[in-house]
Parts: C-alpha cells; structure tokens; sequence
C-alpha cells in the first residue's frame, strides 16, 4: 500500500506521490497519444455513424455497470509486479504511475475506460483534445492516491470498497449523458 | 496516545476526503463544459472520470 498511513520507506510519502502522479499524467498522455493517431482510422466515417456508434457503446457502458449485460473487457489481467516498487521507491513509483496512467498494463475493470478510449477512436477529435482527455484520465487515477494519503486513515479503503457499485454506475451514466449532450446537441 | 494513523479521522478530514466527492465535482464540471459547448474541458473531464473509476487500492 503505497498510500497507507503505515508508510515506513525511508523516502517521504508526499515525495513518492508526487512522482507517482507524474507517472500516471505521463502514462495517461502517452495513451490518448496513441488513440489521436489511431482515431484517423474513423475519420471518413460518417458524422452520424460515428456519433451513433459512440453512444451506443456509452450505453453498452452502462448497462454493464448496471449487471444487466454481461460485456468480457479487453484488459491486460496482470498485476505490475511488486519489485517494481522494491528496490529503488521514487524511481518504481514513477514506474508503477507510468504502467497504471497507461491503461493497458493492468487491470481495468470498470467501462468508462473502455467508452472514453472507444469515443476518442471514434470522434477524432483534435490532438489537444484527445492527449488532454488521457492526461485527465491519469489524473483522476491520481485522485485516488491524493485522496487516500490525504485521509490519513485505513478506514478510507473500506469507506471506498462501500462506495464503489454507486461510483462506477453514476460514472457510466455521466459519461453517456456528457457524451449525449456535446455530440447531439 | 495512540498514533496517528489509528486514531480515528476527524469529521472534517473524513468529510473533505469522501470518495463521492472527486467524483461529484468531475460530474458537474463534464456537465457544465458539455452544456456550454467547451469540447476540450468536457472530454478532459470524462477522462478524468473514467480515471477515477478504477478507484482501486494504491
């Protein structure tokens, strides 16, 4: 846990934070990167096909989180190893940050990830657009962390575990209406 | 007196370090940028949800 209050390395927690949040805005950067240029592939498709082909997997989306389909995700089922962190800290939470902002090293198991990045794919937005997207992925991903170490108490994890069914299908459903409002309207 | 990371938290830090609340201020600036036609704030925002999503443990 490397945002627990039992911190005992040797390396200042707030320090390891903040190369950890570096890790994971450069990991989410380089990602929505890599989808800009991908997002080429959709752009002689239609407007309307594509606007339609995003909400519908905006809803996908939320009907997954809801439990009321059953949708196999794509991920990377592995965890980073734990010598990653081991032997050099400030250095192996830059590392750990990076492979998490990415999105592709790891567990993702909730579907916004998954309807974001397809979005991007789709709407070929512009390069500004698409890389800022990614690099507020990484920072949400951050939060967590920020949040956790500003809590300064174990009982946050279990308080996050109770809140997460309700955080993941209110995050699916503001996604779709975001998504609903700017593509349709 | 015990340490610091066994005492409980005060109400204040429990309140300010909610794991709603990211999400709550997130959802209302998407929103808002959406409404007002900001493309580039709405999608960072989106983003910045579906990060905050994967609210696993670290």
């Amino acid at each position: 846990m490397l945002f627990s209050p039992g911190w005992r390395a040797p390396v200042r927690q707030s320090q390891v934070l903040a190369v950890f949040t570096l890790g994971l805005l450069l990991g989410g950067t380089l990602s929505a990167t890599v989808l800009w240029l991908l997002s080429g592939f959709a752009a002689p498709l239609p407007g309307a096909v594509r606007t339609g082909a995003i909400l519908a997997v905006a809803i996908l989306g939320v009907l997954r989180e809801a439990g009321w389909i059953r949708v196999p995700l794509p991920q990377n089922a592995r965890q980073i190893p734990q010598e990653v962190l081991r032997n050099r800290v400030r250095r192996g939470a830059l590392q750990f940050g990076f492979e998490l902002g990415t999105g592709v090293r790891t567990f993702v198991s909730a579907s916004a990830p998954y309807v974001v990045a397809l979005g991007l794919l789709l709407a070929h937005q512009g390069p500004v657009t698409t890389i800022l997207t990614g690099t507020g992925f990484g920072a949400g991903r951050a939060m967590t962390a920020a949040i956790r170490y500003a809590s300064r108490h174990d009982e946050w994890d279990d308080r996050r575990i109770t809140r997460m069914p309700l955080l993941t299908n209110a995050i699916g459903v503001t996604v779709l209406v975001c998504l609903a409002i700017l593509l349709l309207t | 007196m015990p340490a610091a990371e066994t005492r409980p938290a005060g109400r204040l830090r429990r309140g300010l370090t909610e794991p709603l609340l990211p999400f709550a201020a997130l959802a209302l600036l998407a929103v808002a940028a959406a409404a007002a036609d900001h493309t580039v704030l709405c999608w960072a925002s989106v983003g910045a949800l579906a990060g905050y999503s994967l609210s696993g443990s670290v």
